[in-house]
């Protein structure tokens, strides 16, 4: 294999992306995770012997991003020591105003990075000639990939060619896409015939083998609980005749989604388990559902335990859309607060209003519980 | 609590008292001022507050001033089921003495601090301090409504009666949950605090994170425009460059076809300069052509107009010599006319002469008759004139004569008759008054026969020597004799007023007074018909001075008077005839020369004349105007004919001149040239321009070959396009670079990551500010059901109170009374006759009342319990009036019968109404 060559596939770095969730302080250390991951990769790159990297759309999330962000990009940039091609996607295309022509990226962009403006084929090292599909504007009328390959022909001998392209896989995204996707078939074609020797995707987030040469290498950094494989750059090994592909993490973060069923107290103690289990807890986000009913004390120490938790992770948020959690008054939590009289009675008559399913009662029940519980 | 008795010793001004109090019912103290019933209240409060070696001021205040001695006081009271009698003296030979008899009739003493602990601790174990000051209301404290919450027995028997016990437990979390509540919302319910600014902060976020949104919006349109902006230039420079391609082709053709075309314009100005020589010739000739005519057309209308003139100037004179005929006939008729006129006119005034003259004959006869009645009008209003008498005074008349006779025979009757006869012959003599011979007899003054006599005065009879006899009428002859006398007088008076000399001449004047009305009536009619048309005679003199008739002679005598005789012999009757004065304005018709009355035929004649003449008239006059309207049209023709006589002349002569203009502008045309030169020289023009012409076709055939006029064409439309179309690529180009500037100026900016930024902090603002409402609604939904409930549970525990104070109020302000407690179970709100208002608002007299109904009822309240006490009043009910003195002493009263209720005061009228009361006084 003295002929092959070894580069690294990176995609969707999104730099300036923003996660509401995280809250302002969780966004900072999550924005500058983004980077981290990115200066990793010049230390993979470093590590592997590689000889370029590539970055298959989306560096930036916007072309409109500010300029603290194109400037701490370029920084990153430095830190990979080889030539680095990185292709416009759909979120930073080649359109009007685009931020590749503007004065910020032209005067700062390191001159080992090369951003693909054409489908002309160019060499990047010798022996590998690479040819980009850049998105001109973000509502593309076609198969976006098309341009970079249509018209070639098949690489000349001792010659090995890596297309860039950005967008969803007609297979994968099920028809549902609202904008042009890609022929994998066509992809598949190119590749047999020569024309093709490794296809480097974009816009999914988590790395996908789509084939042994066509690959997704998924976002350095995670930036949703959804994704499944993310945080790697992918070492790519190439010749003609053989490939390796082999995921390498570099992202630090963890985005999950967890559903607890929650009516008494082993079910809280088991949910605390489970986030005492978490490793890197000040680098995870957690999305919680939760639905099921507790008697009000073991409700406020819900209330106590994810405020609490709040304050260890990066973000704990309440998944409103899936919390369920309703309080549950029994006469005995009412009786232990020994409460007489009107207290009592108006205490007892939210309970029932609770029960006729008056979610506002509920809130209230609580409030009180823990009001006649401080005061008493 | 119950006080028995009470005695104070060298206090204040008391030197030494005992006051006995009934355990139960109403006890009124009564005292003046000064004498010390304030101090009894203060004995009591001092001798369980003071330990006998107390320094405090109170008690060396209660020192008589000036004086060496020890307050003392004893009181005497049941407490707690116990008898008790306590003795206290300060200051000097200080001791305290405490007998206390429990409910097994044992008994215990304490003297020193050991009685005073004890007191004090019984005191306070059997007494509520809170219900103690709620019921002794001291002086000028009437006013002050009570706030009795705190007091144990109250709340005990409201508690046992409401069965709602009271909450205290719960008033930390009432706090906790008010203070909750605060941290969100005023007591308004408006939001406040953190709550209130994190809406704020939702607010401004949204409006940063919209402005963001919206400058982002402009730049993705922006993005669109400059897409679409290079889409349409690329499009429109392709179109750009395939025209000026062809432009150039067209430019190459053009240059080959400009010479055929100079030489084609060459042809045409020489074309150009031939025609226009022909079109002079050409105007020569027709110049020529139209003055020939024009003289010859001028020469035969000149002589048409001469001939035409001739013909006028005749048909003028003879016209106007019709008009000559025509005046004269009517010079004639006028003539004719005015001899008929003076005819007419002639005839009309003997008509009227005549006529006249038959009027004056007529009004003459009617004169005559007028006077005739005036004298007969005359007459018979003198006769009246005379007449004095009518019916009433003749009916008085024969009143009076009746009377006279009615007197006379009633004095007859009444007065002695004498009978005097002469029966000697000595004379006899008759004299005396009232005598009455009758009949109208005179009493003889010698009497020779035999007379009768009524005597009603005195008769002496006297026979001269030989006898005398005296004859007197008795009393009631005089009278009589004056009845006649006055009948008499009467009848006379009314004759003279009637001017006759007796009753018949009366009724004979009265005839001929009728007679002669009767007359004077009918003759005025006849007056009346005759003057009915005016008066005749100054119709006569109008008709007499027309006809010209002359007057005679005035004449000389005035006409004498008539006279006739008509009543004579009526004593002071004046004549019966008066003058008859003619009117002096009258006409004289005496002296009138008045014609024969004309013949009867002779108007007839004159009327027949009239109606000839005036025929004759009419007939002139219809002749008149026929000569006039044949003169006017004959005049009027002549006018026509002269003025057609002038215009012809004028034309002939206008005539003439234009043949003389015509005739010189044609010789001085054919000076230039001769009528065949003309001719001649338009001929060679002609055939010079054919010749021009059919060298041009043959240009213009090579032009058409060359298709050398399309090909300048559609250069020049071919460089408008260009030019169009670069203009509008310029356009398209400068929108372009705009547009690009634009969006490089906002990718510096950095719009995107503003707008994340901007909805990264609403989104954190507004969970933030969702998880503050949760707690807000919250605190407020526990907030409000807790107050509720409290609400509730208040207005069943004031209950028992209220309703008793309701029970006692009412008996005095009748059933409309009612009261709302708060949370105190002080009354806060007063209703009656349906107007509720809070006590604060209620006059002084009634807060006073207000105020002790409430003590009265939280008496009544927790008179069955343990821990009641005595309801003290010191001087109250001062600001009440009589009708509420009764009502409210009927009231205190009846507080009596639950327990014991103490009044102290001065005026003990103000308690006179208090049934079953016990009253003490105070001596001083």
């Amino acid at each position: 294999m003295n002929d092959s060559i070894t580069f690294l596939h990176s995609s969707d770095w999104q730099l300036g992306m923003m996660r509401r969730f995280l809250g302002p302080d969780g966004q900072a250390r999550w924005a500058q995770a983004r980077l981290d991951a990115v200066m990793r990769i010049g230390d993979v790159a470093q590590q592997t012997g590689a000889a370029f990297v590539v970055v298959t759309g989306d560096v930036f999330e916007h072309n409109q991003v500010e300029r603290q962000t194109i400037l701490r990009a370029c920084e990153a940039l430095k830190r990979i020591e080889v030539p680095v091609v990185l292709l416009p996607g759909n979120h930073d295309a080649l359109e009007p105003g685009s931020l590749w022509s503007s004065a910020q990226w032209l005067g700062h962009a390191p001159d080992h990075v090369k951003v693909v403006t054409d489908s002309v084929p160019f060499e990047v090292v010798p022996g590998v000639e690479i040819v980009g599909a850049p998105w001109r504007s973000r509502r593309p009328v076609s198969d976006p990939a098309a341009p970079g390959y249509a018209e070639l022909s098949p690489a000349p001998a001792g010659t090995v060619r890596v297309l860039l392209a950005h967008g969803q896989l007609t297979s994968l995204s099920g028809g549902m896409s609202d904008v042009p996707t890609i022929d994998q078939a066509a992809l598949e074609a190119a590749v047999a015939d020569g024309r093709l020797h490794y296809v480097g995707l974009g816009d999914r987030h988590s790395t996908t083998e789509v084939t042994d040469r066509i690959w997704f290498s998924g976002t350095q950094e995670v930036t949703a609980p959804e994704e499944t494989h993310p945080g790697n750059v992918l070492k790519v090994t190439l010749s003609a005749e053989s490939i390796e592909v082999e995921p390498v993490r570099v992202g630090a973060w963890h985005m999950v989604e967890h559903h607890a069923e929650l009516y008494d107290e082993e079910s809280i103690n088991a949910l605390e388990d489970w986030f005492a289990e978490l490793p890197e807890k000040e680098r995870t986000y957690v999305r919680l559902a939760a639905d099921g009913s507790l008697p009000l004390p073991l409700l406020s120490r819900l209330d106590s335990l994810v405020d609490s938790l709040g304050e260890v992770f990066a973000s704990v948020e309440k998944w409103v859309k899936f919390w369920t959690v309703r309080p549950a008054p029994d006469a005995a939590d009412l009786d232990a607060l020994q409460l007489s009289g009107p207290a009592r009675a108006a205490m007892e008559e939210l309970r029932q209003a609770l029960a006729g399913g008056d979610e506002g009662a509920g809130a209230a029940l609580t409030l009180m519980h823990r009001l006649a519980r401080d005061a008493g | 609590m119950r006080l028995h008795r009470l005695t104070l010793r060298n206090f204040r001004g008391v030197k030494d008292r005992t006051v006995d109090l009934p355990g139960i019912g109403t006890t009124v103290i009564v005292g003046d001022n000064e004498v010390g019933k304030s101090s009894l209240v203060e004995a009591f409060a001092l001798v369980f507050d003071f330990p006998d070696d107390s320094k405090s001021t109170r008690i060396r205040d209660i020192q008589p001033v000036g004086q060496d001695v020890a307050p003392e006081v004893t009181v005497e009271l049941t407490l707690g089921g116990r008898e008790l009698t306590y003795t206290k003296r300060w200051l000097k030979n200080r001791s305290t003495e405490l007998s206390i008899v429990d409910n097994d009739g044992r008994r215990q003493t304490w003297t020193g601090r050991e009685a005073h602990n004890e007191a004090e601790r019984l005191f306070a174990e059997n007494v509520d301090p809170v219900l103690w000051q709620t019921l002794m209301v001291g002086q000028g404290q009437s006013l002050i409504l009570p706030t009795p919450a705190d007091a144990e027995p109250l709340i005990t028997a409201v508690t046992a009666e409401s069965g709602t016990p009271v909450d205290g437990a719960s008033m930390p979390l009432v706090t906790a949950v008010e203070h909750e509540y605060l941290r969100y919302w005023t007591r308004g319910g408006r939001p406040t605090g953190d709550f209130a600014k994190s809406a704020q902060h939702v607010a401004s976020a949204e409006l940063a994170a919209a402005q963001a949104l919206k400058a982002m919006d402009e730049v993705v349109a922006d993005i669109r425009r400059a897409e679409r902006l290079a889409l349409d230039l690329s499009d429109l420079s392709v179109r750009l460059e395939s025209h000026l391609e062809s432009v150039e082709e067209l430019r190459e053709r053009k240059k080959a076809t400009d010479e055929i075309l100079l030489r084609r314009d060459s042809i045409r100005s020489r074309a150009e300069t031939a025609r226009a020589r022909l079109e002079n010739h050409t105007r020569t000739r027709v110049e020529r052509e139209r003055l020939l005519a024009e003289v010859s057309q001028f020469t035969k209308h000149e002589t048409e107009l001469a001939s035409r003139r001739k013909d006028a100037e005749k048909v003028a004179r003879k016209a106007s010599e019709t008009v000559h005929a025509a005046e004269a006939a009517l010079a004639e008729v006028v003539e004719l006319k005015d001899e008929r006129r003076a005819e007419v006119q002639d005839v009309e005034r003997l008509v009227t002469s005549l006529m006249d003259r038959a009027e004056l004959d007529r009004l003459l006869g009617q004169q005559a008759e007028l006077v005739d009645v005036r004298g007969r009008i005359a007459a018979a209003g003198t006769v009246l004139d005379g007449i004095k008498v009518d019916d009433e005074l003749v009916n008085a008349l024969e009143d009076a004569r009746a009377r006279i006779v009615e007197a006379r025979a009633a004095l007859a009757a009444g007065v002695p008759e004498v009978v005097v006869r002469r029966t000697g012959a000595e004379a006899v003599s008759l004299s005396g008054t009232g005598l009455d011979a009758g009949a109208g007899k005179k009493v003889p003054a010698s009497l020779d026969g035999e007379v009768e006599l009524l005597v009603s005065g005195e008769l002496v009879v006297d026979v001269p020597g030989q006898v005398e006899v005296r004859v007197r009428a008795g009393g009631e002859a005089a009278t009589l004799r004056a009845v006649v006398d006055e009948a008499v007088r009467r009848e006379k008076d009314l004759l003279k007023k009637a001017r006759v000399k007796d009753l018949p001449a009366a009724r004979e004047l009265l005839r001929k007074g009728d007679l002669a009305s009767a007359e004077l009536q009918e003759a005025r009619r006849t007056e009346r018909s005759l003057t009915s048309g005016g008066d005749p005679a100054e119709r006569i003199a109008v008709l007499v001075a027309r006809l010209g008739i002359a007057e005679g002679e005035e004449a000389a005598d005035e006409p004498a008077p008539r006279q006739s005789a008509a009543v004579e012999s009526v004593p002071g009757q004046m004549s019966l005839f008066e003058q008859f004065e003619p009117d002096e304005n009258a006409f004289d018709f005496e002296d009138l020369e008045v014609p024969a009355p004309m013949e009867i035929g002779e108007l007839a004649v004159a009327q027949r004349r009239l109606e000839n003449a005036r025929a004759g008239l009419a007939e002139a006059e219809g002749l008149l105007r026929d000569a006039e309207f044949a003169a006017a049209q004959a005049r009027k023709a002549a006018d026509e004919d002269r003025s057609e006589a002038q215009q012809a002349r004028a034309r002939a002569e206008l005539a003439g001149e234009r043949l003389a203009a015509a005739v010189a502008a044609l010789e001085a045309a054919r000076a230039l040239l001769d009528d065949a030169g003309v001719e001649t020289a338009e001929v060679e023009a002609t055939g010079e321009v054919e010749a021009v012409l059919e060298e041009l076709t043959v240009v213009q055939s090579q032009v058409e070959d060359a298709g050398a006029d399309e090909v300048a064409g559609s250069l020049a439309d071919a460089l408008a396009v260009a030019t169009r179309l670069q203009g509008q690529r310029d356009v398209l180009r400068d929108s372009l670079r705009t547009t690009e500037g634009r969006l490089e100026q906002s990718g510096r900016d950095g719009l995107a990551t503003r707008r994340d930024t901007a909805e990264l902090d609403l989104a954190a603002i507004r969970s933030e500010h969702e998880a503050l409402k949760r707690r807000a609604d919250a605190a407020l939904r526990v907030y409000e059901t807790l107050g509720r409930h409290r609400a509730e549970a208040q207005t069943k525990y004031s209950e028992p109170l209220q309703t008793r104070i309701e029970a006692l109020g009412r008996s005095v302000y009748g059933p409309s009374f009612r009261v709302w407690l708060d949370d105190d179970l002080a009354v806060a709100e007063r209703e009656l006759d349906g107007v509720r208002l809070h006590v604060e608002a209620l006059s002084t007299g009634a807060q006073e009342q207000l105020a002790i109904i409430t003590r009265l009822a939280i008496s009544h309240l927790v008179s069955t319990g343990e821990g009641s006490v005595p309801v003290i009043f010191d001087d109250a009910l001062g600001w009440s009036d009589k009708a509420r003195l009764r009502d409210m002493g009927a009231l205190l009263g009846r507080a009596g019968d639950h327990g014991q209720v103490i009044i102290l005061t001065c005026m003990p009228d103000r308690y006179e109404y208090v049934p079953r009361a016990t009253f003490i006084k105070l001596e001083a």
